[in-house]
């Protein structure tokens, strides 16, 4: 087992690479350019030149990007070119609001699927089937912005029984004060990943009730329940752990739309912001870290996978 | 104020935020017939202020770095506001002193000697002097800390040299005379010698993190992301304030933002003009509606043959109607006035004695057929998808120049290809654009966006006469000759049309009732209020 994971963390060093060398060139050769936001209209074309210098962006790309990849290697991500502070140190302060918010969600949108889509499925084209088919479509195309102003809009403005923006009320240091703040942006991200998990566990599960060894177990005179949760849950379990493999990265690299509707200080917010100023030390720290995490989100999943289903244990 | 960028102005969203306007009075209420609902006066139910309380200011980002020598974004020159103070502010062209006690020029206006007010503190309790006032100077001359302000201290590529007489003046040497110098110095926010002495770079120094400054506000938290919070500064030369806190509270969506404010999350918020009638009618809000010392323009692209004939610039303005042109981006009158010169209404020396273009068909097509336009040639019309106002006035334009008998083309583009499209000095693929600015009160600034050779020429106008004018205009010293040299400069645009002026939007800020002072604070472009130490909880 450990020389499967050694093995697979090695694979992932060129794609990695491979992943740094494309964001990079897309982040250069996107039109903008970061000491826009040093420029004034009174500043002399000198200046713009000089400043641009000291920020070693009059560089071809390739010396920028091994400049970079040098640092990085050695453990330097650098400063922002917007906050001038350390990235890392950035990084490091949204990540506990990210990580509780897409927790909690991708937790409770499990939760809701797990359930529902096995029911739904043992239940095939009956009114509840229908209903939470229903549902789960609207989840998935509902766009995100409106639903959230949805939300914010009933429960803020005209319940009065949740914040509306922010992780915290100022001046209040509490618990339950930061969890009544991530209820609404939590609820908007459960709602939309639980339709997308809800709709792989019913297919799946529709697939596994045709299977042989259901109707056995039947003939052995299960009933439905047993058969459901004992018996085709381990199975349906399978693409669950995919998903929720390819959801790990989420939990670093937050919510771009949600976290900024809901002003909710993660890393979602901080990756818009960095975009829109063309900030490219932190966009790139935001997008390695991500793609570290879908490294290891993979081969979490994959672990899962055997330890689930003793078929595809790896040998040796 | 000229930090103020263009930038934001072209590629933000925060488009509509603002206003312009131009009645004198800083702060006009909007509906002054429905004096309950949005008046501001003094005697507020004649309640006196009384201290304490906090006020929470929506912002829309985190502050870029709380540094004066960096501060050019709208988040960081609002907090600057309460935490920094300058040598001296404009008010209606009188200097009203703030750390400066004098600032006085010489004879040959060479020479300006600055003395500072006995018995200043910064924020830790350390005293202000004139090595404080050097310190700052010499850092943004530094060209290693990227100051964006330097050039603004390099005369003909020299900079201006310092003098220390003694503890508390300072003598500016100049290398030439500079009429511009005073509305230059406006912008001068002294940092901390004894906090900064010794750091390398000062943009990334961890100072920044928990800034020393000397204004009516001292900083207590930041928490990137969801706000920051200052406290009163009880030594406050000018008197302590009467708020305990102010929180500058970072709300990203404008939609939420509104919601919070009317939930209370949120006590004061510059909001846009769409969303005025629905803020009002709660009744929660004090609408302070005035000018935002903006210019909302059409530019021509004169690098383009049919553009770079004056009686077709001139057509076009004849074409269109300003006060149809204001309703359709600006909603209403109430948000937004004609405008006539090129200058802001709260620059010096603004007049409004130019050529003005009436709405005229008739004589719009007569011009065009002088200058031998047949009605065959696209005119081109590129704007920023994302910009609201110039997307409808692209709309618009397109409409009423093909009335005229101009065939018209619309280039919608994502903001940034925009941005590289119109900084581009050499490009031909368009006619028309649109752009906005506010200058500040510094006439001098403005040549940035006239002379031939200009960064923000968008107009890519070259007159060489104009260059002189401005040249001479920024060194002419007696303020009538100058008021004449800037007089000349509006009226050769105006005959010109190098750019169209439209509108002078106005800006709305919404503050909750509670609050007090409003007219005391005095309302400004971008940090919203000049002084919130004024603020008060009624």
């Amino acid at each position: 087992m450990i020389k499967v994971i050694v093995k697979r963390l090695l694979q992932a060093i060129p794609l990695l690479f491979f992943i740094s060398i494309v964001s990079f060139l897309l982040i250069k050769l996107a039109p903008g350019d970061p000491v826009q936001s040093f420029v004034t209209p009174d500043m002399s074309q000198e200046d713009v030149e000089r400043i641009r210098h000291n920020l070693g962006l009059d560089q071809p790309i390739y010396v920028q990007y091994v400049r970079w990849l040098i640092n990085i290697l050695s453990g330097d991500f650098g400063y922002s070119l917007i906050s001038h502070r350390p990235v890392l140190t950035m990084i490091a302060e949204r990540l506990p609001a990210t990580f509780g918010l897409m927790g909690s969600s991708l937790l409770l949108s499990l939760l809701i699927a797990i359930p529902l889509g096995l029911y739904a499925a043992a239940n095939k084209n009956g009114w509840f089937d229908r209903l939470i088919s229903g549902i789960s479509y609207v989840g998935i195309s509902i766009p995100i912005f409106w639903f959230a102003l949805l939300l914010i809009y009933l429960f803020s403005l005209k319940l009065n029984l949740l914040p509306s923006i922010g992780m915290r009320t100022i001046g209040v240091n509490s618990a339950w004060d930061v969890i009544k703040h991530g209820i609404l942006p939590c609820l908007v991200l459960a709602f939309q990943n639980a339709s997308v998990y809800l709709r792989y566990i019913r297919s799946n599960t529709i697939s596994q009730l045709e299977e042989d060894y259901v109707q056995i177990q039947y003939a052995f005179g299960s009933t439905k329940r047993e058969v459901l949760f004992h018996h085709i849950l381990r199975n349906v379990l399978l693409p669950v752990i995919t998903i929720f493999g390819l959801s790990i990265p989420n939990l670093i690299g937050g919510a771009f739309i949600t976290e900024t509707i809901f002003s909710w200080p993660g890393m979602g917010s901080l990756g818009v912001t960095s975009i829109f100023s063309f900030d490219y030390p932190v966009i790139m720290a935001i997008t390695m870290f991500s793609s570290l995490m879908l490294v290891i989100g993979n081969l979490i999943a994959d672990i899962l996978y055997s330890i689930v289903d003793p078929r595809i244990r790896p040998k040796g | 104020m000229k930090k103020l960028l263009f930038l934001s102005v072209i590629f933000i969203l925060v488009f509509g935020l603002v206003g312009c306007g131009n009645d004198q009075s800083a702060n006009q209420n909007a509906d002054d017939g429905n004096s309950n609902s949005t008046s501001n006066t003094t005697s507020e139910g004649g309640s006196s202020p009384k201290s304490g309380g906090s006020l929470i200011v929506a912002v829309s980002g985190d502050p870029d770095v709380m540094n004066p020598l960096y501060a050019n974004d709208r988040v960081t020159l609002t907090i600057q506001q309460s935490l920094f103070a300058p040598l001296y502010r404009m008010n209606n062209g009188q200097k009203e002193y703030v750390l400066a006690e004098s600032f006085t020029p010489s004879e040959d206006n060479l020479t300006y000697t600055l003395k500072l007010k006995d018995n200043l503190k910064w924020h830790d309790g350390e005293k202000i002097t004139a090595d404080d006032v050097i310190f700052t100077m010499e850092s943004i001359l530094d060209e290693k800390q990227n100051s964006s302000s330097r050039s603004n201290y390099i005369f003909k590529g020299k900079p201006l040299t310092m003098k220390k007489v003694d503890e508390l003046t300072v003598q500016f040497i100049l290398p030439q005379v500079s009429a511009a110098f005073e509305g230059i110095l406006l912008d001068f926010y002294p940092i901390p010698k004894h906090v900064f002495e010794n750091e390398t770079d000062l943009s990334q120094s961890e100072k920044n993190q928990h800034p020393i400054g000397s204004g009516p506000f001292k900083f207590k938290e930041y928490k990137p992301g969801e706000y920051v919070m200052l406290e009163r500064f009880d030594d406050y030369f000018a008197g302590k304030p009467y708020l305990d806190s102010i929180i500058y509270r970072i709300a990203k969506d404008p939609n939420a933002a509104n919601i919070a404010l009317q939930n209370g999350e949120i006590n004061m918020r510059m909001v846009d003009p769409q969303d005025y009638q629905k803020l009002n009618d709660t009744g929660k809000f004090n609408m302070v509606t005035f000018p935002e010392g903006r210019l909302f323009f059409m530019a021509f692209n004169m690098n383009t043959e049919i553009m770079s004939k004056k009686e077709v610039r001139q057509a076009i303005a004849h074409a269109l109607n300003k006060d149809e042109m204001i309703a359709t981006a600006y909603i209403s009158s109430e948000f937004a006035d004609p405008a006539a010169s090129v200058f802001t209404p709260d620059t010096l020396y603004q007049t409004n004695d130019v050529k003005t273009y009436e709405y005229d068909q008739a004589k719009a097509k007569e011009l065009l057929a002088a200058a031998g336009v047949t009605g065959n040639e696209k005119i081109r019309i590129a704007y920023a998808n994302n910009n609201k106002v110039a997307t409808s006035l692209s709309l618009y334009t397109q409409q009423k120049l093909q009335e005229i008998g101009l065939t018209v083309e619309l280039i919608a583009l994502d903001p940034n290809a925009y941005s590289t499209k119109i900084f581009d000095k050499n490009a031909k693929d368009f006619e028309i654009t649109f752009g906005g600015y506010i200058m500040g009160e510094e006439p001098d600034a403005y040549k940035s966006l006239f002379q031939s050779d200009a960064d923000y020429n968008y107009a890519r106008y070259k007159n060489p006469q104009l260059d002189a004018l401005w040249e001479d205009a920024a060194v002419e010293t007696d303020p009538a000759k100058r008021a004449d040299l800037y007089k000349q400069i509006q009226q050769t645009i105006g005959e010109d049309v190098p750019y169209l002026p439209i509108a002078y939007p106005k800006a709305v800020i919404a503050v909750d009732k509670k609050f007090g002072g409003l007219e005391e604070a005095k309302p400004i472009p971008i940090a919203m209020f000049e002084d919130l130490s004024k603020i008060y909880v009624k």
